[in-house]
């Protein structure tokens, strides 16, 4: 097998997550949130394309494909709420959006 | 002759139909046309079975089967008609008389707010009634039975702004629900020992009880639904109802319904003939009871009411003896005259603009000399008077009551008071409406219609009926020629206990019609001459203005306690437990979510933590389960 062990892969991925998660929790600014996020999915692309390649099937490189589909619809829906976000003059910090507090 | 039975049972049901769809596009005029000729319509198939019948072999009837409708094991019951002397003669009757009511009612009702929602309920009412008659097995009987009893609280409750013919209208509908379950236990009780409800399963034999038991059954519908005592006090009330209603269900149809209904099921009658012997009783005792208190009653309906449930009275005794053709016979010539005794009511009701008192309405006959002549007669055929139509039914009635037993003197001499009073309270209404010279209350408020004194479709029912309580006795005056005896025959034999000779019968006949006119004497004397006072007798005439006390009775035995059960319910239950249950049941939901609401921060980090620390907890409960 070329290149490094599929361990290692998994440890870039679970660092990956794991600034990704991290950036969601804390980061305020609502497209720092977003970029998070895409980190996040990004993550488990590499974990699936890496255990594909693992158990020599073909299944994970395909769930890589929908999830960068569902990624790229993500970015849209997201930029979309942010641009108007800013086109209402309302503050980009998602801890002031909590309208929705009980 | 059953093509003609299908034809009169569901012209009115089209017409009914016809006038529910068409609402508000239908012009007021047509709903009444509808009706009239639907029930018209229904006579021609009366007449089409009657001659049926009359041309087929032996009159034994027939039954047709449309499907077979109830189906369980062996026990079947099929939507079936029966076509034979007996419905026959009640379908020419009903129909015939409904259609002239139903003409009368384009008249009176015209201009009423909701006047095709009137004739559709009336037109309805002739079905029910017409399915009644024709049902060709118990269940269909019965099915006509209740479709009678909710359309007669439709039409008596038809004003349904005023709260006393609300009130009216659910009486009714108590009482004769009352009856419906107590035919309905008859059933059961024919079902569970001969598993059949035809007609034929009552000549089956029953043991005695059970007999007795099936005949109680059907004596409480009949006594319901034809207002006798003890079931009676719902008939006067309904008067609440528009005049050509009260004609239609307390004259022609409705409470007839209990004869027709001895008349029908009489062999299981015959074998309980204790039973049959109270139906008698309760008819001898109801038309002097209805008698009396016709006495002191001051509304013009109510009067013909009470006489209304006075000669169904008689006719229970007729057919409680065991001369069911008496009783039907006494029936036809009652819905004649009935029924014009009502419309003629109706017809000065109508020109004193609703006014029902008969101590404002004296002098009437000046200014309406058509109806009072029509009244009269109307008044002698009720009375019995040679030659109306009374005088051909009754009599034989009383008479039939002399050969059964001791009892029969009892019901006898019941009979005779009860011609007296007849006359006595039937004249007495007309010396204080009809005679001498117009009240003030009548000029002022009489108003012709047009010059005339109604509208031509009021006038000519009348006059119709005027005709027919003078001529329609004549159709049988026993024991010289008895054709509806012999009609009958086939269905309904006369008991042997009910013939009488003829010597009885003349002799009865003289003495009915003396007392008779010795009633009318007496009224003339009272309350036209004013030679006699009215007795004053306070006692006795607290007594009738309060019916007997029935309606108070009954409000003491069964309205007081559950009236009674219901408020202490409501203090001590629906109070504190039901109405406190809802406002706490909301305090604890309201508490519980103030609790549970504090989860939902609003934050976005606080939710994607939960996201996070559940997601952790997931892998971790996998990770220690394996």
């Amino acid at each position: 097998m070329l290149g490094p062990d599929t361990a290692w892969y998994l440890a870039v991925a679970a660092v990956l997550f794991g600034i990704g998660a991290l950036g969601v929790l804390i980061r305020r600014n609502t497209l720092v949130v977003l970029l998070s996020l895409e980190l996040m999915l990004n993550a488990g692309n590499l974990a699936l394309i890496a255990l594909s390649r693992h158990w020599h099937n073909g299944a994970g490189q395909i769930f890589a494909l929908a999830v960068m589909a569902v990624a790229a619809s993500e970015v849209c829906v997201g930029l979309g709420l942010v641009v108007a976000l800013n086109r209402r003059d309302l503050s980009l910090d998602v801890d002031t959006l909590s309208e929705l507090r009980g | 002759m059953t093509g003609g039975s299908w034809l009169c049972l569901l012209a009115p049901l089209a017409g009914t139909i016809l006038i529910l769809l068409g609402g508000s596009w239908l012009p007021r005029v047509a709903a009444g046309w509808i009706a009239t000729t639907s029930v018209f319509v229904a006579f021609a198939g009366a007449v089409w079975a009657f001659f049926g019948v009359r041309d087929s072999a032996g009159h034994h009837g027939e039954i047709t089967t449309a499907w077979t409708w109830l189906q369980s094991g062996s026990f079947k019951v099929g939507l079936e008609l029966l076509v034979d002397p007996l419905s026959a003669m009640m379908m020419l009757i009903v129909s015939g008389v409904s259609g002239l009511i139903i003409l009368y009612s384009i008249g009176y009702m015209d201009g009423d707010e909701e006047e095709r929602r009137y004739f559709a309920y009336i037109a309805f009412f002739v079905f029910s009634m017409l399915l009644l008659v024709e049902g060709g097995n118990l269940l269909m009987l019965l099915i006509g039975w209740g479709l009678v009893g909710l359309s007669s609280y439709l039409l008596i409750g038809f004003w349904h702004e005023r709260p006393s013919a609300v009130a009216a209208a659910k009486k009714a509908f108590v009482m004769n629900a009352f009856g419906d379950a107590t035919m309905v236990l008859a059933f059961f009780v024919l079902i569970a020992h001969a598993n059949s409800l035809s007609f034929g399963v009552l000549n089956a034999h029953l043991s005695s009880t059970q007999a007795n038991l099936v005949a109680l059954g059907l004596l409480g519908g009949a006594v319901a639904k034809s207002a006798q005592i003890p079931l009676q006090t719902w008939l006067p009330d309904a008067m609440e109802g528009p005049t050509p209603v009260s004609a239609l269900i307390h004259a022609a149809t409705m409470v007839t319904a209990g004869v027709y209904l001895i008349a029908r099921t009489h062999p299981i009658f015959e074998q309980a003939r204790t039973i049959e012997l109270i139906a008698a009783g309760a008819g001898a005792l109801t038309l002097l009871v209805a008698g009396l208190i016709a006495l002191v009653q001051t509304d013009i309906k109510r009067v013909i009411a009470y006489s209304t449930m006075s000669q169904i009275g008689y006719m229970f005794l007729g057919a409680g003896v065991g001369g069911y053709a008496n009783g039907m016979f006494h029936l036809m010539t009652h819905a004649f005259f009935k029924a014009l005794l009502f419309l003629a009511a109706g017809l000065a009701i109508h020109a004193l603009a609703g006014e029902q008192d008969i101590r404002n309405m004296r002098g009437l006959g000046r200014v309406m000399p058509f109806t009072k002549w029509c009244f009269l007669a109307g008044a002698l055929a009720l009375v019995g008077v040679p030659p109306f139509a009374g005088f051909f039914s009754k009599d034989p009635i009383i008479a039939s009551t002399l050969n059964i037993g001791w009892y029969g003197y009892i019901f006898y001499a019941c009979g005779i008071a009860g011609a007296f009073l007849t006359g006595l309270y039937t004249f007495r209404l007309w010396f204080l409406v009809f005679p001498g010279e117009p009240s003030p209350f009548v000029r002022e408020h009489y108003h012709d219609h047009h010059g005339r004194e109604g509208a031509w479709t009021m006038l000519v029912p009348v006059g119709v009926l005027g005709v027919l309580a003078t001529v329609g006795g004549w159709i049988q005056w026993p024991p010289l020629w008895e054709p509806i005896t012999h009609w009958l025959a086939p269905v309904a034999p006369t008991l042997a206990a009910a013939e009488v000779s003829s010597t009885q019968e003349y002799v009865t006949s003289a003495v009915t019609v003396l007392v008779g006119v010795a009633g009318i004497a007496l009224a003339w004397a009272i309350y036209s001459e004013q030679k006699l006072a009215i007795p004053a007798a306070p006692f006795w005439r607290r007594l009738l203005e309060n019916k007997f006390y029935f309606d108070a009775l009954y409000d003491r035995i069964f309205y007081a306690p559950s009236a009674g059960t219901a408020t202490f319910l409501r203090r001590e239950f629906e109070e504190p437990v039901v109405l406190q249950t809802g406002p706490d049941l909301g305090e604890a939901t309201l508490e519980t979510g103030g609790l549970v609401r504090r989860i939902q921060t609003g934050l976005l980090r606080t939710y994607v933590l939960f996201l996070a620390a559940g997601a952790a907890g997931v892998v971790l409960a996998f990770l220690i389960a394996k």
